[in-house]
């Protein structure tokens, strides 16, 4: 009797309730909030911070800040510095061929995957996920070993002839990009296999009755339809090089500078935290210009995408 | 290709088979999909291969598109074994179910691909598919993409990009499917009355014996890998050669029994022509039986069910000896239904119509 009487009267909803509906309801920004508060604290205000002292000239006493005056002249010096544009065009270069070379490598991998039977699938999936699951760290001194001086490669290459004198590809421009390849590899790799298997299979079949080649199919199906993919894996990859600190450190011996090894010696070496400030915008900034570059690409190649409603 | 007479369908008979089919078969694994599968398709007909899922029909389908390789067996377009021959070299079209229509390509690009696939000039390709649009009336749809259209349309374009490359032999594995019935019923109709207007050989897959009924010259009723029975759509309803066709298409009422020299007696009384002794299966469909009053005859029953199915009354009558017999009966308006639960008596209207199986 009770029971059905309480089924049957029409009660308004309690506020914790109402609190929990706005919030799962995913109308505005109330599922953001927690993550809003945290990022804001932990990463704004800091950055802000930051941000300030580049344009600012100010004197600290007692580990505090105690006068701040606005200024431009660190980013004038940085933009004037010679050092400072081989540094970025360093990085930009670094960043553009790793992400360049992802591409290439990763591309027929996702094809593959695409195209072959169950067990291909299983063990292309098991090979790129793999690498992830231990330290970006490990995997960089991991070639240390390969590439060094006495490391495996000279080691093979001296003993089968094809070379007389140990190659020095350490502590180059080579040991930070072919490095920078491995570990970036599968971040490109997993995008693309997402977008291309969301396609139906029956695509290339039917491109292939309809008269196409293997190679026609790849360069009017295939290729136009992992097009997000492409933007998606290029973008990641992209701004994990172009900011990445620890291969170039590692891989690059301690004398090659990126854009983030300069922040870091400006920041904890020379504690030019103006500098250090700038340098971080500067490479904020042009990471961002590139980004935007490639969604409009993207976007470019994927106007059939738009216009659903029509 | 053939130099023979030009289609018209009355020399069909006399001509070599377009699509020959020879003793193909196909496993995967340890399972037999298709068993010493033989079939032939003349010019300009269209045959439906009709079956349960897994019967083996898409699996044929795929055999002659080239995606599958049977395991065995000759492919034969106009004389010339095409097995070996890669996909994209064959002379045969596909509407896939699901349409697999390029949502990246606009529909004129869609319906152009084959021609710039074989490097026409691109004035060609314009002429060509705007002519193949009009076929299949899409004229000023040519700048949207297949999102932008309904399912209808979107199975327009499927078949234009098919026709455009003006394939030997066209497959069409289940094309409605997506459709909505009553979209799918118009379809059927306009889709036959098109293949017929251009003349093209067809082999066209479905589980759905209206649609063979209504697409087909002939129909191959399929069962585990193999062809039951091929016959017109007529003579397949009318004169299913084995008890399985008989179940599988249209509505069949079946009673077991003995059979004597020569022939076999009805509940009613009246005998059927056989060749067959001992326990045999008697079919009629529902149209063949009449209700009477219960004095009528020695067959009675009691109606159980009956509803009305536009021109025709169904009933159901649980006859005394425990079978469920499905009578139907044209509607009258004039005429009041049979009430459930009335005694009435059933009888054959023509014995000749009557099919005998092995028990």
């Amino acid at each position: 009797m009770a029971e059905a009487a309480i089924h049957r009267r029409i009660t308004p909803p309690g506020f914790g309730e109402q609190v929990a509906d706005a919030l799962l309801s995913g109308r505005g920004i109330w599922p953001a909030v927690p993550a809003i508060v945290v990022l804001t604290v932990v990463a704004v205000i800091p950055f802000a911070i930051l941000l300030s002292l580049g344009f600012s000239d100010f004197e600290i006493s007692r580990g505090a800040i105690v006068s701040q005056t606005f200024s431009l002249a660190h980013l004038t010096n940085a933009l004037t510095d010679p050092l400072y544009w081989i540094t970025f065009q360093r990085s930009m270069n670094l960043a553009l061929s790793t992400t360049a070379l992802c591409l290439l490598l990763g591309y027929p991998v996702a094809y593959l995957f695409l195209t072959g039977g169950r067990w291909t699938k299983r063990l292309i999936l098991v090979l790129t996920i793999a690498p992830l699951l231990t330290s970006g760290i490990v995997r960089t001194y991991a070639w240390l070993v390969i590439l060094g001086g006495r490391g495996v490669l000279n080691s093979a290459l001296l003993q089968t002839g094809l070379i007389d004198q140990a190659l020095r590809i350490m502590n180059t421009h080579w040991a930070v990009l072919i490095g920078m390849v491995q570990i970036h590899l599968p971040v490109m790799i997993l995008p693309l296999i997402a977008v291309m298997s969301r396609h139906d299979s029956r695509l290339v079949e039917a491109s292939e009755n309809l008269g196409a080649s293997r190679i026609g199919t790849l360069r009017t199906v295939i290729l136009p339809l992992s097009v997000p993919g492409i933007g998606t894996g290029s973008a990641l990859v992209f701004t994990l090089t172009y900011t990445t600190f620890v291969v170039p450190q590692i891989l690059g011996g301690g004398n090659y500078l990126n854009a983030a090894t300069m922040i870091y010696e400006q920041v904890v070496f020379s504690l030019e935290w103006s500098k250090g400030s700038v340098s971080s915008l500067i490479l904020m900034v042009t990471c961002l210009i590139v980004l935007v570059a490639i969604a409009l690409l993207t976007n470019h190649f994927t106007k059939w995408t738009k216009g659903h409603d029509a | 290709m053939m130099q023979g007479p030009a289609g018209p369908s009355n020399t069909v008979e006399t001509t070599a088979p377009v699509l020959g089919i020879g003793a193909v078969g196909k496993r995967f694994g340890a399972t037999r999909v298709l068993q010493n599968f033989t079939l032939e398709v003349a010019e300009g007909e269209i045959v439906t291969l009709l079956g349960p899922s897994g019967c083996g029909k898409t699996t044929l389908l795929r055999c002659v598109a080239g995606f599958w390789e049977p395991n065995g067996g000759t492919i034969e377009i106009d004389g010339q074994d095409i097995v070996d021959v890669p996909v994209n070299r064959r002379p045969v079209g596909v509407v896939f179910q699901s349409y697999a229509l390029f949502p990246h390509l606009t529909v004129a690009r869609n319906v152009g691909y084959a021609l710039r696939m074989r490097n026409r000039p691109r004035a060609e390709v314009a002429q060509r598919v705007a002519s193949v649009l009009e076929t299949v009336s899409l004229t000023g749809f040519e700048n949207r993409y297949p999102s932008q259209l309904s399912g209808g349309q979107q199975q327009r374009v499927a078949i234009a990009r098919v026709l455009v490359m003006e394939p030997r032999v066209l497959l069409l594995d289940e094309p409605f499917n997506a459709l909505d019935a009553k979209l799918r019923g118009a379809m059927q109709v306009e889709l036959r009355q098109l293949i017929k207007r251009l003349g093209l050989t067809s082999i066209f897959v479905t589980h759905d014996q209206e649609e063979a009924l209504t697409m087909s010259d002939r129909i191959a009723v399929m069962s585990g890998g193999k062809i039951e029975q091929v016959a017109s759509p007529d003579e397949i309803f009318d004169r299913p050669a084995t008890a399985y066709v008989a179940d599988f298409i249209g509505v069949s009422n079946f009673w077991e029994t003995q059979a004597e020299t020569g022939h076999v007696r009805l509940p009613d009384g009246q005998t059927v022509m056989t060749d067959l002794t001992g326990g045999v299966k008697v079919m009629t469909r529902p149209h063949n039986l009449r209700l009477g009053p219960p004095e009528a005859g020695p067959w009675k029953g009691t109606v159980s069910f009956h509803r009305n199915v536009g021109p025709l009354i169904e009933y159901h009558v649980e006859a005394s000896d425990g079978n469920v017999i499905r009578v139907s009966a044209m509607r009258q308006e004039r005429d009041r239904p049979v009430k459930d639960r009335s005694q009435v008596s059933l009888s054959v209207i023509d014995p000749a119509s009557c099919s005998v199986y092995p028990g």
